[in-house]
């Protein structure tokens, strides 16, 4: 996993739950942080608009139970299908 | 509730344009074979969108279809809804609005969830993406949200209480409980009310994207595979009177709109409450004059997302409580989408079939029982059954329920 891709998204978790970034464990859910189910969504268009990527749609739409590290590991995955897509059209 | 009340409420009238067709006859008779409404997105930006899927009125829809060609050019999808669908209730009805001061007696209300999105929507690309110069000169006149009551009102020279009623997804029922005190508290004999809404622009649907409630398969309440709601569009219009009005003129009655119950949960701006669901339902009860144990039929606001319909089922149970066993309980959105503004419309449709012809239409793609969803859901086939009472279930964004009750025709 990239450190500077976590420390991003720790960032960004931090600011949407009004939190110092040192609180952000990988192990946290987003309940255990203070992000209920609308901030959660809010929290997946930061993440978005950062890293300029489109996480799937998340069946049941239940954010509430997702890890910091789960957040990180989806924003990898998006990362790397970007990079393999623009690979292809070069 | 008080003694002020004095004149019962009937319906004489109905009329909508859904995505199963036009006219009222055509959407509940495909509710009743639970044919689906809900197809692939017709949309000119279909290629870049997330969403793939949507419950569409049919292309074959002429909204110029006796509509005179110097009021066409005044109006928004949401009002060429609202016109047909108000004319088919006005037919049938039977009413002339000439007669006496009938037109002066005679009260508009319709609710919409968003009103002229689709005119907002084509002159912000004009403005914003194409840099033209000027908006049409009718924006204004098309996108205004009380542009539908007020077209049908100039129609058939209505000249009562007229405007629009929103609360989102219970803009319907909302605008139907205002047009039932109006004729129960005698401001007016008649009222001409539902709703209407078409807002399936390309700003809309980003925005319903990002609030990732939508399913990419199809609408499943109750089911627990369900992947949330599908969005629709249409309008449902409905001919209300006095019971004295309709007697002594010898109307065909359809449905008694026997009572209502509007309540705002107070807690937060999406997750709905079972609580403030059930209260709404427990005051159109008691409106009524119901028991729990006369009511045969609810159809549920069952929007297929995960929140509503697991809330929803426990609001049931507050509000019935050992009843709601007995209850058939079902969502046609499963078929014709979530009209939002308009739901309450089509779905009331939906009611006077099931009391009219004892017939309870079935929730379609109800393929996977939930044990947070406990209740007779009637999956996926129509039921016969007597029908003595129903209800009608809206729960909108922000927290707001709006419940009707109806009975047979007296």
């Amino acid at each position: 996993m990239n450190d500077a891709t976590q420390q991003e998204v720790f960032e960004i978790i931090a600011r949407q739950a009004k939190i110092d970034v040192a609180a952000v464990k990988p192990e946290s859910t987003l309940k255990d942080l203070g992000i209920a189910s609308l901030e959660a969504i809010e929290l997946i268009f930061d993440i978005e608009e950062h890293f300029n990527i489109t996480f799937p749609d998340q069946q049941g739409a239940n954010f509430d139970s997702d890890t910091a590290s789960s957040l990180v590991e989806a924003v990898q995955k998006a990362l790397d299908d970007k990079a393999a897509g623009e690979g292809n059209h070069g | 509730m008080t003694n002020l009340s004095t004149r019962r409420v009937v319906i004489t009238g109905m009329g909508a344009i859904s995505p199963l067709g036009v006219g009222a006859g055509t959407l509940w008779q495909g509710l009743r074979e639970a044919r689906s409404g809900i197809g692939p997105l017709r949309h000119e930006d279909a290629g870049r969108l997330r969403v793939k899927i949507a419950a569409q009125v049919p292309a074959s829809f002429d909204p110029a279809a006796n509509i005179d060609e110097r009021t066409l050019p005044l109006l928004d999808r949401t009002s060429e809804f609202a016109l047909h669908a108000a004319r088919e209730a006005i037919a049938e009805s039977g009413l002339d609005f000439s007669q006496g001061d009938l037109g002066l007696r005679t009260a508009v209300i319709v609710g919409t969830g968003v009103g002229g999105e689709t005119t907002q929507d084509e002159q912000s690309r004009r403005l914003y993406a194409d840099n033209a110069q000027r908006a049409h000169p009718l924006t204004i006149v098309r996108l205004m949200t009380n542009a539908s009551a007020s077209q049908i009102s100039i129609a058939w020279g209505l000249r009562g209480p007229t405007f629009a009623v929103a609360s989102a997804c219970a803009s319907a029922n909302h605008a139907i409980i205002q047009a039932v005190q109006m004729i129960r508290y005698g401001l007016a004999d008649a009222a001409i009310s539902g709703g209407t809404e078409a807002c399936l622009t390309y700003g809309a649907l980003r925005a319903w994207e990002a609030m990732r409630v939508l399913a990419d398969d199809t609408c499943r309440p109750f089911s627990a595979n369900r992947r949330g709601l599908v969005l629709g569009e249409g309008a449902g219009i409905f001919v209300l009177e006095s019971l004295e009005h309709a007697q002594a003129r010898g109307a065909v009655i359809l449905a008694e709109l026997a009572g209502s119950g509007m309540t705002a949960d107070a807690t937060d701006i999406v997750m709905p409450s079972a609580v403030g669901a059930a209260a709404a339902m427990t005051q159109a009860l008691a409106d009524a004059g119901l028991a729990p144990q006369d009511v045969d039929y609810i159809n549920a606001h069952g929007t297929g997302t995960a929140a509503n319909d697991a809330t929803e089922s426990k609001a049931i149970r507050l509000a019935f409580g050992p009843h709601a066993d007995r209850l058939a309980v079902s969502s046609t959105k499963s078929m014709h989408g979530h009209a939002l503004g308009a739901s309450g419309a089509l779905e009331l449709v939906a009611v006077i079939g099931a009391l009219r012809d004892g017939v309870v239409p079935p929730t379609a793609n109800l393929d996977k029982a939930d044990p947070a969803c406990d209740l007779d859901y009637v999956p996926n086939v129509a039921r016969s059954m007597p029908v003595r009472a129903a209800l009608s279930n809206s729960f909108a964004f922000g927290g707001l329920n709006a419940v009707l009750a109806l009975k047979r025709a007296p």
